[in-house]
């Protein structure tokens, strides 16, 4: 008797070192970076709004790097992920040990990280840059984001209603311990951490950086929630006039807030 | 040694089946009470006098046992809801943590039940053919003694031989999910077994195999078929499945690192996967 073997049972080892991996590169390593670029905010305006002119000094190539780096791992991560958080059967009521628990947090945060991301991505990226999609996307109050008014558009959008900093505060604490315990449990998948001491120790270590990280993230998020947006957009306009005539920054209306002040402002400039 | 608030007679709960496939059903029975009784001994009370709590005759409850000592497992099921070995649950620790004052039997879960507690655990045994957890020593010539192993060796290897494949980690593993073959009308034994072992071979090998896979793979002789190991760890159903929620370790009754073993053994198809890709 032959079995017909599905794709994934065929390739199963592969696609769940594949997952593995991607847990933590591109798309874990990707949350810290997003993360602490966030939490620059508390250096000021001006400090993370030149982070995103660096972020979009990329011009054309960033909705490759979006895709590609970030957004396709991401998805497979997530698609696969329900698939094998689907495949288990939790067990904690006859065998509650705290190692069980994780395995258990493991599966629930994954799922409550994945409809936090995509929804912080409608929130502020819109998913799609095309015109009508984008139009649709901000008349829903999504697709908030601007580049060149980084600060006061996050804020905006962060203090436009009280359930999406709560979101937020969620999605972020479910996708760093979803992240922390994640690299402790690849470095058992990978063979990195053997003896039960060695895990231990790594435990601490992975437990450590996943308070960090929760630290950053909500200091970003704070940050956000507290910001004046109004003067924070002086700024970014500010900034915007003397960085296109600089040419530190590639002139687009579509990353700003309110494109005729500033298209009026520059003709004013002009000799 | 009598606790002054020792029950005048132990109640027993069991989950009992009539055949495989069918639905399972819930008989009470009262036994009274002894020192030092463990769960085969009220077994063999309750099939001397089969007489539920209603006074109902039933059919003796089928269960299996073998060394009652703890060392060949045969006699593993989940007393009061946790997988072990019946032979060395002593019923006067069960009363003592179980508040209820009751004992609960049920055959273990993750396997097909052939009737009450007796379960097929034939997967547990495809698995270790499917790791070749043996050394190779049959030959057409005599191969001579094995090499020499050091004692830091031995050590390390003792430990994991202790398996005796009683599928606790098994029953305990959210990972290890009941492979059910039911038998067709007029099927012979041979094809309905053919059936049996094609759904079991793409189903999770499950800890105590990869730990033998890490044993036989340490032992000098062993190494021989080193690679063939790893290549069926990577298999479907492979080591990939483990979901690190360590319980296998946890409920091992022999006290067995096999989190360990499964961490050594995935370093060592990391290893053989690289290889294998570049090579």
């Amino acid at each position: 008797m032959t079995n017909e073997l599905t794709f994934i049972q065929k390739h199963e080892f592969l696609l769940r070192r594949i997952h593995s991996l991607t847990g933590l590169v591109p798309v874990g390593l990707y949350m810290c970076v997003h993360l602490i670029t966030n939490a620059s905010i508390l250096n000021g305006v001006e400090a993370f709004q030149n982070a995103v002119y660096a972020i979009h000094s990329l011009g054309n190539a960033l909705v490759f790097v979006e895709w590609g780096a970030i957004f396709l791992p991401l998805l497979f991560h997530a698609i696969f992920g329900v698939y094998i958080a689907y495949s288990g059967q939790f067990n904690t009521s006859s065998y509650g040990t705290a190692k069980n628990w994780r395995y258990v947090a493991q599966r629930i945060t994954g799922l409550i990280a994945f409809v936090f991301i995509v929804s912080h991505v409608a929130h502020m990226h819109g998913w799609f840059h095309v015109g009508f999609w984008e139009k649709l996307m901000h008349s829903l109050g999504l697709a908030q984001f601007r580049a060149y008014n980084a600060a006061s558009t996050a804020a905006m959008a962060m203090q436009a209603n009280i359930v999406w900093p709560i979101l937020y505060a969620i999605g972020i604490a479910a996708s760093v311990f979803h992240f922390a315990n994640g690299v402790w449990t690849m470095g058992i998948t990978w063979g990195v951490w053997i003896s039960p001491a060695a895990q231990k120790r790594a435990d601490r270590i992975c437990a450590a950086i996943g308070v960090g990280i929760l630290l950053i993230g909500f200091s970003a998020l704070g940050g956000f929630m507290t910001l004046d947006a109004q003067k924070a957009e002086d700024i970014e306009n500010r900034m915007y006039t003397e960085s296109v005539n600089t040419g530190r920054v590639v002139p687009n209306a579509k990353k700003l807030t309110n494109p005729k002040l500033l298209e009026e402002q520059a003709g004013t400039a002009k000799p | 040694m009598i606790a002054s608030n020792q029950p005048s007679v132990i109640k027993v709960r069991v989950k009992r089946q009539d055949g495989p496939g069918q639905a399972a059903y819930w008989q009470h029975f009262d036994i009274p009470y002894e020192e030092n009784l463990n769960i085969i001994s009220v077994l063999q009370k309750i099939a001397a006098k089969p007489i539920t709590r209603d006074g109902q005759r039933v059919a003796p409850i089928a269960w299996d046992c073998g060394c009652l000592e703890e060392v060949c497992g045969s006699c593993t099921m989940l007393i009061n809801g946790r997988v072990r070995q019946s032979c060395s649950a002593l019923i006067d620790r069960l009363l003592e943590d179980s508040p209820s004052g009751e004992v609960v039997l049920e055959p273990m879960s993750k396997f097909p039940v052939v009737r009450d507690l007796v379960v097929d655990r034939a997967r547990i045994f495809q698995a270790l053919k499917k790791v070749k957890a043996w050394v190779e020593v049959d030959g057409y010539f005599d191969m001579g003694p094995g090499p020499k192993q050091s004692r830091t060796q031995q050590e390390a290897a003792y430990p994991l031989s202790e398996c005796m494949s009683c599928g606790c980690c098994l029953e305990a593993c959210p990972q290890y999910a009941k492979v059910e073959v039911i038998r067709e009308a007029g099927e012979s034994e041979e094809a309905y077994r053919q059936r049996v072992e094609a759904a079991n071979s793409v189903a999770f090998i499950g800890p105590h195999a990869i730990n033998q896979a890490v044993l036989f793979n340490s032992n000098p002789t062993g190494q021989f078929k080193k690679a063939e190991r790893l290549e069926a760890l990577t298999e479907p159903g492979g080591i990939q499945v483990c979901g690190n929620a360590q319980n296998c370790v946890a409920v091992c009754p022999k006290h067995i690192p096999l989190t360990t073993s499964i961490a050594q053994a995935g370093r060592a198809v990391t290893v053989h996967a690289v290889k294998k890709f570049f090579e």
